[in-house]
């Protein structure tokens, strides 16, 4: 068999090979043209029996699961907390990609670290090259998702980018200010720019966080309390109140006792504006940034309504606070958002703990206890569930016609069992006809002799 | 009749039987009361149903019945007793040496034999595998001629 010159070339892939088609003899099973195997860097004629080679099955783990660890070390971790990126440090992060063959720099990466590697592990071309990768060198196709982002982490990760993008932007100005003020200022204010691009959820979930972190600064967590309630409610017009509350906090500062009844605040109507109380200078500033921030929202919607809306609701609430006897930042009771928080905090957790717990446990027990690839799985499974819903009564139970027949592969059969039901059915059908047109001459007439009937005719 | 095991007489009866034994091995053996092969047959069964009965249910099937001709035809049953084994309504065939491998014909030597017919089949079904090898020795099988089709 004449032996070809093995290609230098590293990137070879067969269906781009065009030379060597023409120059190939294909000599009985064995195929002339020579590959080169990246995972077992090795140049083989095989074809594709290589795939199944012991040796190369074993490089291949190695190889893909060196890929995996790195993905997992660096990009997974950034992908969770994306992190400005410095420009001297970009030169360090770069990422070759396995299965697309191409180096993945970082210097044009405004976004947080690696961005451009997570961007391209995110897109589809990417997704092409791992496709293609896995066939080739028969990977195992259920293995894709563990080399790539899907979208939806990508869009999560894209919104943290942004968040930041604006933060850093935001924070710039007042970084000197807040400087020596706590790390808890920090972050209370990243929230509260957050709270316009973020949903509620994430409201929420921050507002437990900082509320819970920030017991040694009273005054400053009733207002960013206040603020983070009121981003709850609605983002619009709330924002406005922050926006116009600078000039009504100033005018009434008694209006800070009031506000110790947060249990109150939470169950009330979402509209109540925030009152900001004393003119401290950190708060004069977090304030003037509320006025800032809401003056870039409050375009095209009222001021006077909501105004009159948030005075109204300033003195309810007060009213309704000052009957509340118990507990004052004055009298030293812990403040009531903690205890609650604490609990919401736990609860939270519990549900989520459980919640993972039991659908750990569920899978985990499905797949210790029963074979996924036992005869008839898919069946079983749906036949359980329809069980279960007739025991529950919600699913009438619907006979199954009297035509259904199992699954059975006949004696002397040659293909599916499908094709046996079919045949078994059309066989069925004749012999039904069979009996049905015997059935027809069921009328029995005597017998009439030939002579009687030349008789009766010749008459 | 008293002293057999749970006999179905409609196809109905059958369907459920099949649809509702889920990770289950179902044994049907189809037969006639009145022969005594059968019940001999019946005898190993009744005796192992209890053993078998976390992964295997058993259930015999009247012949005679005219509802149960369609399944008669469809497993094409020609010789009795006959048994067809089903794991989550999918049926297993078992190749005990002889030429028909959808179903088991006679009956069986020893109810260890049963036994170990079922486990085979339970294995191969977890597994995956529609079809079985039969675990028994071939001096343990019962003989029987198959008549060849359009005969």
């Amino acid at each position: 068999m004449p032996i070809q010159n093995p290609n230098p070339n590293k990137k070879k892939k067969k269906h781009s090979n065009q030379d060597d088609d023409e120059d190939d003899t294909v000599q009985g099973k064995q195929r002339t043209q020579f590959e080169f195997c990246k995972a077992c860097r090795l140049n083989h004629n095989q074809g594709r029996r290589h795939i199944y080679f012991p040796n190369h099955k074993k490089a291949l783990s190695s190889f893909l699961s060196r890929f995996q660890s790195k993905l997992k070390n660096d990009v997974a971790f950034y992908l969770k907390k994306p992190m400005p990126l410095r420009p001297e440090h970009a030169a360090l992060n770069r990422l070759w990609c396995v299965f697309c063959d191409f180096d993945i720099l970082e210097s044009d990466s405004s976004f947080a670290c690696s961005g451009n590697a997570i961007a391209h592990l995110a897109s589809a071309e990417h997704l092409k090259g791992v496709k293609s990768f896995l066939w080739k060198y028969g990977g195992g196709m259920d293995r894709m998702d563990s080399f790539r982002i899907s979208e939806s982490d990508f869009t999560k990760w894209e919104k943290k980018c942004k968040l930041l993008k604006s933060e850093a932007a935001g924070g710039g100005s007042h970084g000197s200010l807040i400087g020596p003020l706590n790390d808890i200022h920090n972050e209370s204010k990243s929230e509260y720019v957050n709270s316009f691009d973020k949903n509620k959820l994430d409201c929420l979930t921050s507002d437990v966080k900082c509320s819970n972190s920030v017991v040694p600064l009273q005054d400053h967590t009733i207002e960013r309390s206040q603020i983070s309630h009121s981003k709850i409610c609605t983002v619009g017009p709330q924002i406005l109140h922050a926006g116009t509350g600078v000039g009504l906090g100033a005018r009434t500062p008694n209006g800070l006792p009031g506000f110790f009844g947060n249990q109150h605040y939470t169950h009330s109507v979402p509209k109540e504006g925030p009152a900001y109380s004393c003119p401290n200078d950190g708060k004069q500033v977090y304030s003037y940034e509320g006025i800032a921030i809401g003056d870039r929202h409050s375009q095209g919607t009222s001021s006077e309504e909501s105004r009159l809306q948030s005075l109204q609701n300033l003195t309810q609430i007060s009213s309704s606070a000052q009957e509340n006897g118990g507990g004052n930042v004055h009298s030293g009771a812990p403040p009531p958002w903690f205890s609650a928080a604490e609990k919401i905090q736990l609860d939270n957790k519990l549900n989520q703990g459980l919640g993972d717990l039991v659908s750990s446990l569920g899978e985990q027990m499905k797949t210790s206890k029963l074979n996924p690839k036992r005869v008839g799985a898919a069946w079983a499974e749906r036949r359980k569930i329809e069980l279960e819903l007739e025991k529950r009564g919600e699913l009438v139970r619907h006979d199954f016609g009297a035509d259904w027949l199992p699954n059975f592969g006949r004696v002397w059969q040659s293909g599916s069992r499908k094709d046996s039901r079919k045949e078994f059915l059309g066989e069925n059908k004749t012999w039904r006809k069979v009996d049905s047109q015997i059935e027809k001459p069921s009328q029995f007439q005597p017998y009439i002799s030939k002579r009687m009937r030349t008789d009766n005719t010749a008459e | 009749m008293n002293y057999l095991l749970t006999t179905l007489t409609k196809k109905q009866e059958v369907d459920s039987m099949i649809r509702d034994t889920i990770d289950k091995v179902l044994v049907l053996c189809f037969g006639r009361a009145s022969d005594s092969i059968f019940l001999q047959l019946d005898e190993i069964l009744y005796k192992s149903v209890r053993e078998v009965s976390k992964f295997a249910t058993v259930a015999l099937v009247d012949i005679d019945s005219d509802d149960v001709q369609v399944y008669v035809k469809y497993f094409d049953i020609t010789l009795i007793p006959s048994t067809v084994f089903f794991f989550n309504a999918h049926h297993m065939k078992m190749d005990c040496g002889s030429a028909d491998h959808t179903k088991w014909v006679g009956t069986f030597l020893r109810k260890q034999d049963f036994l170990d017919v079922v486990e085979a089949i339970y294995r191969g079904a977890m597994k995956g595998k529609l079809i079985v090898t039969c675990p028994l020795p071939p001096d343990r099988i019962p003989k029987f001629h198959l008549l060849y089709e359009d005969v």
